[in-house]
């Protein structure tokens, strides 16, 4: 009989502390600088050198570029289905330009399958966020950098954490 | 004392009755709504979230909306259910679950109650009719995990009727009555004061007894979703999925404010208002229950019935033996 | 006189039912509230890993294997990445095998905490998978930070580890293990006291050690019969010959067993993080590996201890960049052979209890 009254105690004890869960759509969830959410493209970056693409186990990358007058190579069109896209940053570690990246972003219900296919415009705009362009883009990311750096310098760690 | 039964029948107290029935029927539905809203709220803080917070301030209103919602909902019946039985099922849990509500004493002055002079008796017969909705449910879902659902209930529900109404013997030898109103006076000019002290035995046994006619935790193997699929109701639907669950918890209610009355000295406390004595007194006893129920696994079927034979029914004709024997002596 | 008979019965549990953890279906004979044959059914929620590994380069697998065993990513990904290097003969850098054996004690813990969540809830108790749940998400929270996923962690890779330990986070660790390791006497205050839990597990589903060897089981479910098997111990691996902690075994390979020996065991791992965590020395996460591995052409197998039992992965390799043919043992397959057995002459109540208890994943069931 007695360790059902333990097991009582237990729970009553739980009542007053804290709660942990979170009301979610109004308070969410901070995710940690290397979440892998949704990607964002930066087409400016982008060398068309399809190694994203290759890379990626469940083929979900589709990208087609064209070659400019300088006989530099521009990217036309980047598309992820996300209807199989793992997350797994296999893209984003290949990358030698850092062209695609991905973001905190983790939400992506939708009522059909069709939105979940999403081409440069959109994976571009992921990127932009609230900025205009992709300057005030990459300078706010600089200036976060920065600002985390020093954060990581007072608390006496090196940044990056490769000690 | 004012009682309906020495009231002759003119068409102003037939007014008066009919006004009693709606404001209990009303209060009751407004007790359940808020004890279910209670229950997930207390089972929340015990594990460590906040419980039902959205709909209406502090999620007040969120029993309101669940039961908006399944009164709205398509009302399913399965092709292959026994259709007459299935439509009755519901309504033969559901009416025994208010009826049982006339006999008890809520407050000093019984305008609301039946003054039964077996309302004990009452009792406990009538709440033995919900069997027969629950294993009637079971039978005419056709379908196995109900029927399995209803067959367990059937054999829990009746062996734990025995020690039930063995355990408030003691009550009723105590006070001489089979009356509730007798019973709560009894106890507050009887030496121990309420019979919860002399009579703690059958507390005990009136608790867990009255655990398992409840079907709930650690005795809800009727309806165990983890095994059964939520046993006897898995087929229903809509508002007549809420007549069961309106019948749960009215006997919760009930059985709640019954304790209360045989064992806590029903209404009777200094100070407060007799009603305010009541309610507090049927919450705690609540309270007891939803504690119990975050805290405890489920019994299995084989050890639940040894355990009423073996144990409980021994232990309540114990009981009785003694008060017997200690108000021969005393 | 004959015995009165009734007629049987037969039960389809699953493949939607809450206590089978996933799409596993149950064909059950009763006779009324009796078992009189069990029938597992498998494959709901079969992927082919294996056959669209043939197709695949090493580095594109790893994601795969988060999947199988989706409650111990961790220790998957080591399976595979173990027999590579193990293929390729590679050394991996120190701080690599460090980090490794943190997560995936770690992870080992989390899935331990999954199961008692999950098994308290089958039988009926749900605050214990409440509170599970909180400790749990913690250790996910640690993942989430070193490797950005919560759940399919692709965290590791031929050679070492793809991300180092961010700032602060070996402390974290730290800081989990010691709490973590105070709050494990609640859950036996909890649960292990409750007369109405040990009443259901004790004595149920006993699995004799004759039987445990025949049916080629491993993990707890082998542990719990008494026959000391732990390829931490018994095949060293990695570096954990240099910790200090004990294999928790069993005496009767009951129900109870089982249960108890999973607490002890996130004990003892937990026990491993709190000495590794202290001791995580600098340098690379990554040894030199090609960037186009290349496995040998050869068959090679490894077997480690995954959460659930012996996770083995058996390559066949014909040189190429990509493996031949990638056998995946996995535990939890395994171990569920012996369930027929288990359940024939019980009750319906202890089919939960037993089911629950063999611990099995679908997703590594079904790979
Ligand atoms: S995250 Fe993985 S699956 Fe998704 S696009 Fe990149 S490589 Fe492909
Ligand atoms: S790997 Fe990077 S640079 Fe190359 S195609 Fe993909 S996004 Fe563009």
């Amino acid at each position: 009989m007695f360790g059902i009254f333990k097991g009582l105690g237990v729970t009553f004890g739980q009542m007053t502390k804290k709660k942990v869960t979170l009301q979610y759509p109004d308070v969410r969830i901070n995710m940690p600088e290397r979440y892998r959410g949704i990607h964002q493209f930066i087409p400016e970056l982008c060398i068309v050198c399809n190694q994203c693409a290759r890379i990626c186990p469940t083929d979900c990358i589709s990208l087609s570029g064209t070659r400019n007058e300088d006989k530099k190579l521009r990217i036309d069109t980047y598309d992820i289905n996300f209807e199989i896209c793992i997350l797994c940053d296999l893209c984003v570690e290949v990358c030698p330009t850092e062209a695609i990246l991905m973001t905190p972003r983790f939400e992506l219900a939708s009522y059909t399958r069709d939105e979940l296919y999403k081409d440069m415009e959109w994976l571009y705009g992921n990127h932009l966020g609230e900025f205009g362009s992709h300057e005030q883009a990459m300078a706010a990311q600089a200036a976060r950098e920065a600002e985390h750096a020093a954060a990581a310098a007072a608390n006496g760690v090196e940044p990056g954490g490769d000690s | 004392m004012f009682s309906w039964q020495a009231t002759p029948l003119r068409p102003l107290t037939l007014l008066g009755m009919l006004i009693g029935v709606v404001v209990v029927l009303a209060l009751v539905l407004g007790i359940v709504t808020y004890l279910i809203y209670f229950e997930r709220k207390v089972i929340g803080w015990m594990q460590g979230r906040i419980g039902p917070n959205r709909v209406g301030p502090l999620g007040l209103l969120q029993s309101v909306a669940d039961v908006l919602k399944l009164l709205i909902k398509e009302d399913i019946i399965p092709a292959n259910a026994d259709r007459a039985l299935f439509l009755l099922a519901p309504v033969i849990a559901f009416v025994p679950s208010f009826m049982v509500l006339a006999v008890i004493p809520y407050t000093a002055s019984h305008i609301f109650t039946a003054n039964l002079n077996v309302g004990l008796l009452y009792y406990i017969a009538l709440s033995s009719l919900t069997i027969l909705g629950i294993v009637m449910a079971g039978w005419a879902s056709n379908n196995k995990y109900s029927l399995l659902g209803g067959m367990r209930s059937a054999a829990q529900m009746i062996s734990y009727e025995i020690p039930l109404g063995l355990s408030v013997l003691g009550v009723v030898m105590l006070a001489g009555s089979l009356n509730l109103v007798t019973i709560v006076q009894h106890q507050a000019t009887d030496r121990f004061g309420w019979y919860i002290i002399p009579q703690i035995i059958g507390f005990v046994v009136f608790m867990i007894a009255a655990l398992a006619e409840l079907n709930r935790t650690p005795f809800d193997l009727p309806e165990a979703e983890s095994e059964l699929v939520a046993g006897y109701f898995t087929e229903y639907s809509g508002f007549r999925f809420a007549f069961f669950m309106l019948s749960e918890y009215v006997y919760v209610f009930a059985i709640s404010a019954l304790a209360t009355t045989l064992f806590l000295g029903g209404w009777a406390g200094p100070f407060l208002p007799s009603w305010l004595w009541f309610a507090i007194k049927t919450s705690a006893i609540i309270f007891f229950l939803f504690w119990v129920r975050a805290t405890m696994p489920r019994m299995r079927g084989d050890q639940l019935m040894s355990f009423a034979w073996k144990v409980l029914i021994p232990v309540a004709l114990f009981n009785v033996v003694l008060t017997g024997a200690l108000s021969l002596i005393g | 006189m004959c015995a009165l008979r009734s007629e049987e019965m037969i039960l389809n549990v699953g493949p939607q039912h809450p206590s089978t953890h996933g799409v596993f279906r149950l064909v059950v004979t009763i006779d009324g509230e009796q078992i009189v044959d069990a029938d597992p059914v498998v494959g709901y929620l079969h992927r082919g890993t294996e056959k669209l590994a043939e197709d695949l380069q090493y580095v594109q697998i790893i994601p795969y294997t988060d999947r199988l065993d989706y409650v111990a990513s961790m220790l998957n990904n080591y399976a595979l990445c173990h027999t590579v290097e193990y293929a390729l003969d590679l050394e991996v850098p120190a701080r690599a095998e460090y980090l490794r054996i943190i997560v995936m004690e770690l992870q080992r813990v989390a899935s331990h905490l999954l199961f008692l969540g999950t098994y308290l809830l089958d039988l009926g108790a749900m605050s214990p998978f409440l509170y599970a749940f909180q400790e749990r998400e913690q250790i996910i929270m640690l993942f989430n930070e070193i490797c950005g996923a919560r759940l399919t962690y692709n965290y590791m890779r031929v050679g070492g580890v793809q991300w180092d330990a961010p700032p602060g986070w070996i402390e974290k660790v730290r800081d989990f293990t010691a709490q973590m390791q105070k709050k494990v006497p609640m859950y036996h205050q909890l649960v292990t006291g409750n007369e109405i839990f040990l009443n259901r597990v004790r004595g149920i589903g006993v699995i004799s050690q004759e039987d445990g060897i025949a049916y080629a089981m491993s993990g707890i479910n082998l542990r719990s019969t008494g026959f000391n098997w732990d390829l931490r111990k018994n095949r060293p691996y990695s570096i954990y010959d240099q910790f200090e902690w004990a294999v928790p075994v069993g005496k009767n390979g009951d129900c109870f067993d089982r249960y108890f020996i999973h607490l002890q065991e996130i004990e003892q791992s937990l026990n491993i993080v709190a000495q590794a965590v202290e001791r995580v020395p600098d340098g690379p996460i990554i040894g030199k590996v090609p960037k186009l591995v290349r496995v040998p052409a050869g068959e090679y197998y490894r077997g480690i201890e995954g959460a659930r039992g012996e996770l083995g992965v058996y390559l066949v390799s014909d040189g190429k960049d990509k493996p031949y043919r990638l056998k995946l043992r996995r535990p939890s397959f395994v171990n569920l052979q012996i369930l027929r057995k288990l359940l024939i002459g019980q009750s319906m109540a202890n089919l939960i209890a037993i089911l629950g208890a063999v611990d099995i994943v679908l997703g590594e069931v079904d790979a």
